[in-house]
């Protein structure tokens, strides 16, 4: 600690603290342009210069630590008029069209100039211009050089936080402007942080352009509803019309960072498709009705005991939703018949979270990123969780630590990593169980160690795809880290056969002392919550034992097809869409005697409905998220629902008072409160500490992470691997799914800003594998697999493995859960130029 | 005195190793290679040489503050990216003597533990590059680079860097990102760059004079390098001349020559005789002037500081009574200003706007109130900037306005010159 004079004030700070962040803990403001705390200091724009007693010069006090005794004056005469004369310069050559800029009124400049600037204007010279239109530099930026301070910051954050490294600085002096490479389209993840970071109006976005005025729009602190990173952002509509989504600097784990979903994807709230009244099927066709009919319909065709019924909810409906559905089924339906994914294996799941620990409470990302070690596997980070690889980017290149990332497919965070391993896709279990073979596992019980001590290193590397050298490389990285963070993703489930070597990895791992905590990285915003809101056919709210397990989404078409499905209830969830084997899934929804849907578009699931509820969108309701890492944070409403749409919660609530007239709390705090006994993991989450800004927690709000379940009705199963499909003379590429960085599940495809990003289907291969087949990126191909054929766009990826196809499950042009069969494993599919 | 820089130029093939070698060259690297590098630094301490790119740091103590760990590599950079205008006394070097420098940086190299030296050239010494090329693979062939030369075990790889056409990239944080790969924009500092410099490890920049000075010290001994000219900052200099002198050229004499000795006895006086001096740029365009009752003021370090001005390159631009002194604050600050990098703010706009102004003055478009402008502007922008770029144009303008105020204020009241 070191003892410092600020304006005559004594203050007692860490040593090594910038002057700028001790002035402000003294309470003293100091403007810059150029810092921001978690990128590299610049010390550039010279707002920030103070005076040090006994320095001639004065110092830029962003990049000057302090040192023990120092007096520093941050109001000095000459502080005064630097900062004055730093804001002339900076206006010479701007181009003053505040009245025109979309920053206008939240301009940092214009603060700036108002508090500290000259309010006269002495630069009578003609002003360079850069250009005399703004340029679009992507569907969603548009740039306007003439406006910029050279913050720079742009650029920064595109290198050290993004990974993208697609913005520079062109010329130099007062030509000097931050863009793309000779101004050309940019890309890249269309992220838009270059946009967030911007002081002034320089790095815009494009489809928020001359729409409003910062003070005509109302906005709401919510979550992002893509994927289960948990980003916090506020979204702000005009006139009911959603047109902006922010992050805010210093709150929510993701700062100022938002990914291309987060920040331009919120679009499809306003989408003119969206329902706005029941629909009922009458002679075939489904017309709107009023909502006495529908749910008059749904008590007439739900029976509450006797016959077989299901219902599927989407992990993106909130906590309360989710508690409330499975309430509706276990207590008034009687049937343990409910699923949250119509992806994942119900038994998967339940391996999964007791594999990952998710059972013992939430994980805060930067207690792993505070590691020896980092593990990611299976998982597309990049893609699927941009600003996870974010934060992983950002903190691992400012500490000493391992990241190990193993996947078969590259990706951009592979920049990051200390080791890479290229593996066979779907091969995590052969990794994982050649790592333990190298490590010493005697501390673990032997029945745990049999399947392992049995397997042959050789045959294990050779079905991972992975070289001897690179195993024993990484066990020695684990082997000598006190701490170890992995973070597995979704891989994990869709090749659930690797689940149980990932537990055993941790059990073993944990059995030699060291500290191991698993982040599982999943692709659905409220996934987490759902599982824990027991909205599962093997456990109950908070992970608890069920008396009767029922069927999962498998199952529940299993029964269906076979024509003993009474009624199913699929809420939010596109089933017919995303489960595996498409065909499959049609002709199981077709065959349920009675299916409601309830959604906010006309899904293919809903259109095979008999009754479909319109329900809310996450910026029309209240509720909580549950992230990834087990924080629960509240999403905030913003707008009603259109038209006659209801709240999910209400609509859920309706059906079962129309069995149950004392069927479930009125609101939802008061379900909350019920969660909070029924899942005692949720028993101190509240509504108040979750939003609260949290720039002392140093974005990691611990008081919103779950408590562990005190008893978890867990357990890992074995799980045999599906058959593969066959055909490999045929079809040469083994077919890999997951989500696209612009689109995940179904709902950024009602967004125009994401599908103006990318709309048609993309199949994406290694570079080596197209140059063999002699493709190149941009070639239009055709993808045929046993059971069905696609057109797509070619991608091509340096580093990725050979022999293998990735397909993003998003498109509609190309679905790609047609190219599976049930209960079969992946898929191979062959590739020819059109 | 006896030349030492220059005094294998105008000998036929000098730039040939086998006639450098004949002259006496790399016999002070077998000599050095035989002294323990901590004894090289001493030595190099106790010559009193001080850094001739401008800021004249003692070199030795420089040398010193690399750490000794062996295992952490270090790297010696050559800053031969000779920007300043009026300055070309170490492209005389390269293109005529290469061997020189080349022999100057392996003693350096060792004595420090680089086992990794670069020459960041200027990009548009396009002889001087390939000329030291040619040198360094000359070098290599007789076993005075590579690995273990002349059977000492110590190894060295030299590499030429061309640079990329701005003066920024003389500024020595920025000759590294430049190395580096990156725009050449300055670093802050600290660190310094003899803890963290070229990708992060220890490094020495130096200038081309400078550790072509080296040989000299190790072969003569530090006692008779400190026994040239005064005793702060001895040595020979090297002193470009060019301007308004009968014989402009490169002059290598003791420092602490004064001007009116280079112009008169070694230059041959003014160009016309019928024109007074006017003026004398002692140190390359960003020192302040002298005017002639500075005359006698020896050209050293220290000298030059007293009278608010600075040695810089050793670039004396002499200018006699024909020359408007507004004109040449224009070029002078034109060349600044576009030669600024762009990162902080007074430097990157400020430089500009005074450019502006100045070239309003010049052109017979001068407003009431721009010298009181102009000295306003050079106080937002003095002692504000990232690097010494930006107080460079500022201590050029604010020399020529000091002494020639009224030239300036005529510009304004006239709309035109009165020197020409």
């Amino acid at each position: 600690m070191v003892t410092v004079k600020i304006n005559g004030k004594e203050i007692t700070v860490e040593d090594g603290t910038l002057i700028l962040n001790a002035a402000r803990d003294a309470g003293f403001e100091v403007p810059t342009f150029c810092y921001q705390a978690d990128l590299i200091g610049i010390g550039s724009c010279r707002m920030c210069l103070v005076e040090i007693e006994g320095q001639k010069k004065l110092q830029p006090s962003c990049v000057t630590p302090v040192l023990h005794g120092m007096s520093i004056n941050t109001e000095s005469p000459t502080v005064v008029s630097a900062r004055a004369g730093v804001l002339e310069f900076l206006l010479a050559n701007h181009a003053l069209d505040c009245p025109v800029c979309d920053k206008g009124g939240e301009c940092e400049l214009q603060d700036m100039v108002y508090r500290y600037g000259p309010h006269k204007g002495r630069h009578a010279e003609p002003k360079f211009k850069f250009h005399e239109k703004d340029y679009v530099l992507s569907p969603v930026i548009i740039k306007n050089s003439n406006r910029c301070v050279q913050c720079v910051k742009c650029v920064r954050v595109c290198r050290e936080v993004v990974g993208a490294n697609v913005l520079t600085s062109l010329n130099r002096g007062d030509h000097q402007e931050e863009t793309s490479f000779l101004r050309s389209f940019l890309d890249c993840d269309q992220d838009g942080n270059c946009i967030e970071v911007c002081p002034v109006g320089c790095f815009m976005r494009l489809p928020y352009r001359y729409k409003t005025r910062p003070w005509d729009l109302k906005g709401a602190d919510t979550v992002c509803p893509y994927c289960a990173t948990g980003c916090r952002m506020v979204i702000e509509h005009r006139d009911g019309v959603v047109i902006r989504a922010r992050a805010q600097l210093g709150v929510g784990l993701n700062s100022e960072t938002l990914c291309a979903r987060g920040r331009f994807g919120f679009d499809f709230i306003n989408n003119p498709n969206r329902l706005t009244t029941p629909l009922v099927r009458k002679r075939g066709a489904l017309e709107p009705a009023s909502w006495e009919e529908a749910m008059g319909l749904i008590k007439k065709n739900f029976s509450v005991g006797g016959g077989k019924v299901g219902g599927i909810a989407s992990p993106r409906l909130v906590n309360e939703e989710l508690y409330l559905f499975q309430k509706l089924f276990r207590t008034v339906f009687n049937s343990p018949n409910i699923d949250s994914s119509s992806r994942w294996d119900p038994l998967a799941v339940e391996s999964f979270v007791s594999a990952a620990s998710m059972h013992e409470g939430g994980v805060s990302i930067f207690d792993c990123m505070a590691s020896d070690t980092l593990l990611i596997i299976g998982s597309h980070l990049s893609d699927e969780n941009p600003v996870t690889d974010y934060i992983v980017r950002r903190i691992s290149a400012n500490r000493r630590m391992n990241v190990i990332i193993a996947s078969p497919r590259a990706m951009k965070l592979d920049s990051s990593a200390t080791q890479l391993l290229r593996h066979l896709p779907g091969a995590e279990d052969s990794v994982l169980e050649a790592i333990i073979l190298n490590l010493n596992y005697d501390k673990l019980p032997d029945e745990t160690l049999k399947p392992v001590k049995d397997a042959r290193l050789e045959a294990l590397l050779s079905t991972a795809g992975a070289l001897d050298k690179e195993i024993k490389a990484i066990a020695r990285k684990l082997g000598a880290s006190s701490t170890v963070a992995v973070i597995a993703g979704t891989d994990f489930l869709r090749a659930p056969q690797s689940i149980p070597a990932l537990g055993l990895l941790k059990d073993l791992l944990r059995s030699r002392g060291k500290k191991v905590t698993v982040l599982p990285a999943l692709d659905r915003c409220n996934q987490r919550g759902a599982w824990e809101m027991g909205v599962h056919p093997g456990f109950g709210p908070g992970y608890s034992r069920v008396d009767k397990k029922g069927l999962g989404c498998d199952g529940i078409l299993a029964a269906a097809e076979q024509g003993e499905l009474d009624a199913l209830y699929i809420a939010g969830s596109d089933v017919a869409s995303m489960y595996p084997d498409g065909e499959f899934a049609a002709k199981a929804l077709s065959a349920v005697k009675f299916l409601v849907v309830q959604d906010i578009f006309l899904t293919e699931t809903a259109k095979l409905a008999h009754v479909v509820l319109p329900g809310a969108s996450f910026a029309e309701k209240e509720g909580i998220f549950t992230n990834q890492e087990g924080r629960a944070q509240i999403i905030r409403k913003l707008l009603p629902p259109p038209g006659k749409a209801k709240r999910d919660f209400d609509i859920i609530r309706a059906v079962g008072e129309s069995f149950d007239p004392s069927f479930g709390p009125k609101n939802p705090v008061l379900v909350l409160d019920e969660i909070r006994k029924e899942a005692p993991m949720y028993g101190d989450v509240s509504l108040v500490f979750n939003n609260k800004k949290n720039i002392e927690d140093k974005l990691d709000n611990r008081a919103a992470l779950v408590k562990g379940a005190q008893s978890a009705a867990l357990k890992v199963s074995r799980i045999e691997p599906r058959a593969d499909l066959g055909g490999a003379e045929q079809f040469p590429f083994r077919l890999v799914t997951g989500n696209h960085l612009f689109h995940s599940g179904m709902l950024s495809r009602m967004s125009s800003s994401m599908t103006g990003l990318l709309n048609a289907a993309v199949i994406e291969i290694s570079e080596g594998d197209a140059d063999a087949l002699g493709l190149r990126n941009g070639d239009k191909v055709s993808v045929r697999g046993a059971a069905c054929e696609a057109q797509m766009t070619l991608r091509t990826r340096k580093g990725s493995g050979k022999g293998m196809a990735f397909v993003a499950e998003n498109f509609e042009d190309a679905p790609v859960a047609r190219f599976f069969r049930r209960g079969k494993g992946a898929p191979r599919v062959a590739i020819t130029k059109i | 005195m006896e030349s030492v820089l220059l005094k294998n130029i105008g000998k036929p093939d000098a730039h040939r190793i086998e006639n450098y070698v004949r002259n006496g060259g790399y016999r002070a690297l077998a000599a050095a290679l035989k002294l323990a590098p901590e004894h090289i630094i001493q030595m190099v301490k106790d010559s009193g040489l001080r850094g001739r790119g401008g800021a004249g740091f003692s070199t030795g103590l420089k040398w010193s503050f690399i750490p000794k760990d062996p295992t952490v590599a270090k790297y010696l950079c050559c800053n031969a990216d000779e920007g300043e205008p009026g300055t070309f006394k170490d492209r005389g070097i390269m293109d005529n003597d290469p061997h020189l420098l080349i022999e100057g940086m392996i003693i350096s190299s060792y004595a420090i533990g680089a086992s990794n030296a670069y020459i960041y050239i200027r990009g548009e010494f396009v002889f001087g590059a390939r000329r030291l090329e040619a040198a360094i693979k000359e070098a290599y062939e007789r076993g005075y680079l590579g690995g273990d030369i002349l059977g000492s075990g110590f190894n060295l790889d030299m590499y030429v860097h061309r640079g990329f056409g701005a003066y920024i990239c003389g500024e020595e944080t920025a000759l590294l990102e430049s190395i580096e790969g990156y725009r050449a924009q300055p670093r802050k500092k600290p660190p310094f760059p003899a803890l963290s410099g070229l990708y992060g490890k220890p490094t020495v920049i130096n200038n081309v004079e400078t550790l072509s000075c080296i040989p000299a010290i190790i072969e003569k001994g530090p006692e008779w390098f400190a026994g040239i000219g005064p005793a702060k900052s001895p040595g020979p200099k090297i002193y470009c001349v060019s301007g308004h002198v009968k014989k402009p050229g490169l002059y290598e004499l003791a420092m602490g020559a004064t001007a009116r000795d280079i112009i008169f006895n070694h230059c041959g006086g003014m160009l016309r005789d019928d024109r007074a001096l006017k003026a004398v740029i002692p140190g390359g365009v960003s020192a302040p002037l002298l005017t002639p009752k500075d005359l006698d003021t020896p050209l050293d370090f220290d000298s030059l500081a007293a009278k608010g001005s600075m040695l810089g390159s050793g670039a004396v631009i002499v200018m006699d009574s024909s020359t408007c002194m507004v004109k040449t604050a224009y070029i002078i600050n034109r060349f600044f200003s576009h030669e600024s990098c762009g990162k902080c703010t007074p430097c990157r706009d400020g430089t500009p706007w005074l450019t502006k102004i100045l070239r309003r003055l010049e052109h017979g478009e001068g407003r009431a109130g721009d010298v009181e402008m102009l000295e306003s502007l050079c106080d937002n922008i003095f002692g504000r900037t990232f690097c010494p770029l930006g107080d460079g144009a500022v201590m050029a303008l604010r020399g020529a306005l000091k002494n020639f105020r009224e030239e300036f204020q005529y510009h304004v009241d006239h709309k035109r010159c009165m020197a020409c």
